[in-house]
């Protein structure tokens, strides 16, 4: 500011109001433009992530009937079981978590060791030209709409069991869990794959150096430092196979008697949903309970993918 | 002469190649067979009249095709990416670009991956209980459509963060030095450096959403329609209409075919996101 202003007050006077003008047209445009877009970007972030929120608290509003008005959480969960027709109807969703039980830990079963050993060959054994085409087929194998892989198994699996095990039905949580371990096999594969390229490769060559075999490199090396990461592997593929539907439902045979075998017909929880909510009227006991049961499962859901996320950090961790 | 150590330990060296060997051939055989015999089985069912006619027959679907779920899938995934793609992208721009904090960034993080490993039915029992019953959408395809937009929001938005975050740093940092607009960074750098993965990502999300029936079970399709769409009509879809035969199992020829063509649209997204990763400016 020049000193030869006429008076100290009109110099003060002047100073606010250009404080409160813009300097340059042009540059406080974009300042404001830039605001608005940073609050803009912000506004559409939040109303996406706002779903996790509201979507939970929705489901359990509408499940709060079934678990707290009626015989409570024990009879939901254990002692009742499905009987809709009744009098007074039944609903308990004994059958169907034990039958979700049942799948996804056989194909756990079946799926970790292929998943695991796809994992090491690909990044430990393979010649590149294989690893750069086993890549695609795993995310072709990944896909595959679970409709397709229920439609599959049906024609190969059922049928099979129908023809060679003498079975009535081959529908039955052995052949769910079977075609679900080929669903959940390339989450397995890759995120284990991940955690075995993370293993720092110093150490790696510093054992060959050392003259020991491959295995044993693999054994000694590869898979503790890895161990974190092959559990957050498995618990993806247990969150997937938890949540796959029509596969389950096309194979599992549907049937809402408590199972006491693998070959015995079944009804998973996503499964029991799908079949009855065409039939729930709103608001209804059955409606509600079936509002349970998705609470349940989302439950178990977030909360297996909360450690894989923990883990995850700790492998990230690790590789710095 | 080998001491009996060594001599363990080299031959548990090759059962452990020769088993990582027939584990990887698993990997290559499985996805390959699966593929070739539904397309084996299911190419002969397809034919021009096959994609441009609408189911005919006793049970329904016995002959005639499956025009009218071909239109209705594709009506719903192009609502759904009008929903999903604005916010994903948008959300991943505020996390990539503005985010104030890494803390704030990694909680966002954390709630869209929670978002994406829900499974589809629940998608599915939300839209229908809050659409389709609460905001009286019907069963149509407009509450389809919202449906699966939801669905893929949280695949878009972490897909297209990654893509951003693979930027490099120097771009944006000497960009902002210059003195320009961060929205003109998002736009003009990070945009332009990144689209191939967000089309990567996002055709990912529809192709996997394509072929989900549960999200659609309930919240947009019927077992018949004669064609034509309308915001509030209930549509027929391509995996519903697979679930639909298979439950009839009346006619495995059309049963077959309507497997195949969503092997095919599988087949177009993989290829698409292949190309759309792997391109260079």
């Amino acid at each position: 500011m020049p000193a030869s202003w006429p008076s100290p007050s009109l110099h003060a006077g002047l100073t606010v109001l250009k404080g409160l003008l813009p300097r340059s047209p042009d540059l406080s445009r974009s300042a404001l433009s830039e605001e608005m877009a940073r609050l803009g970007f912000m506004a559409i972030l939040l109303t996406g992530l706002g779903l996790l929120f509201f979507i939970p608290l929705f489901t359990a509003r509408e499940a709060y009937p079934a678990i707290f008005s009626g015989d409570g959480l024990w009879a939901f969960l254990i002692s009742n079981t499905w009987e809709p027709l009744s009098n007074p109807p039944k609903y308990g969703i004994l059958h169907a978590w034990l039958s979700t039980l049942i799948i996804t830990g056989l194909s756990l079963a079946f799926a970790v060791p292929v998943g695991f050993g796809i994992g090491i060959f690909s990044m430990e054994i393979a010649p590149p030209a294989i690893r750069t085409i086993l890549q695609p087929c795993m995310e072709l194998l990944a896909g595959i709409p679970s409709v397709v892989y229920g439609f599959f198994g049906y024609v190969t699996v059922v049928f099979w069991f129908e023809a060679h095990w003498g079975m009535p039905t081959g529908e039955s949580l052995l052949a769910a869990a079977l075609i679900l371990s080929v669903m959940i096999l390339p989450f397995i594969a890759s995120t284990s794959g991940e955690a075995f390229r993370a293993v720092p490769h110093d150490l790696k060559e510093a054992a060959l150096a050392l003259g020991v075999t491959r295995w044993h490199m693999v054994r000694r090396i590869v898979l503790p430092k890895a161990a974190s990461g092959m559990f957050a592997a498995v618990a993806l593929g247990l969150a997937r196979a938890l949540g796959e539907t029509l596969a389950v439902l096309i194979l599992a045979g549907n049937s809402v008697a408590v199972p006491h075998s693998v070959l015995d017909r079944g009804q998973p929880l996503t499964a029991l949903i799908a079949t009855e909510l065409g039939e729930a009227g709103v608001d209804s006991p059955k409606y509600h309970a079936l509002f349970a049961a998705a609470l349940v499962l989302m439950v178990v859901v977030i909360s297996i993918n909360t450690l894989v996320w923990t883990l995850k950090r700790r492998i990230i961790q690790h590789e710095v | 002469m080998l001491s009996g150590k060594l001599f363990w330990e080299l031959w548990a060296d090759r059962l452990f190649t020769l088993a990582s060997w027939i584990l990887g051939g698993l990997g290559l055989f499985l996805p390959v067979s699966i593929v070739g015999f539904l397309i084996y089985r299911g190419v002969q069912a397809i034919s021009w009249s096959f994609l441009v006619d609408a189911p005919k027959g006793f049970p329904l679907g016995l002959e005639g095709g499956i025009r009218p779920a071909i239109e209705g899938s594709l009506a719903l995934i192009a609502l759904g990416l009008a929903i999903a793609v604005p916010f994903g992208v948008g959300g991943a721009i505020y996390l990539s670009e503005y985010g104030a904090s890494s803390s704030w960034e990694r909680m966002a993080r954390f709630a869209a991956e929670c978002l994406a490993a829900i499974p589809s039915i629940i998608y599915g029992l939300f839209g229908y209980s809050f659409l389709v019953v609460y905001m009286s959408l019907k069963i149509s395809l407009v509450a389809g459509g919202i449906t699966l937009g939801l669905l893929m929001f949280p695949l878009i938005l972490i897909g297209a963060h990654e893509a951003m975050q693979a930027v490099d740093r120097a771009y944006r940092e000497s960009a902002l030095s210059l003195g320009v607009s961060r929205l003109y960074v998002a736009r003009r750098i990070i945009l332009t450096k990144a689209w191939p993965g967000i089309v990567a990502a996002t055709v990912l999300a529809a192709g996997h959403a394509v072929g989900s029936a549960a999200p659609v079970l309930f919240t947009a399709s019927v077992i018949f329609s004669r064609g034509g769409l309308d915001l509030t009509a209930p549509v027929m879809t391509l995996p519903t209409h697979l679930y639909y035969l298979v439950s009839e199992a009346s006619s495995p020829e059309q049963t077959y075919g309507t497997a195949v063509i969503l092997i095919i649209g599988l087949l177009l997204s993989n290829s698409v996101a292949t190309l759309a990763k792997g391109w260079k400016q």
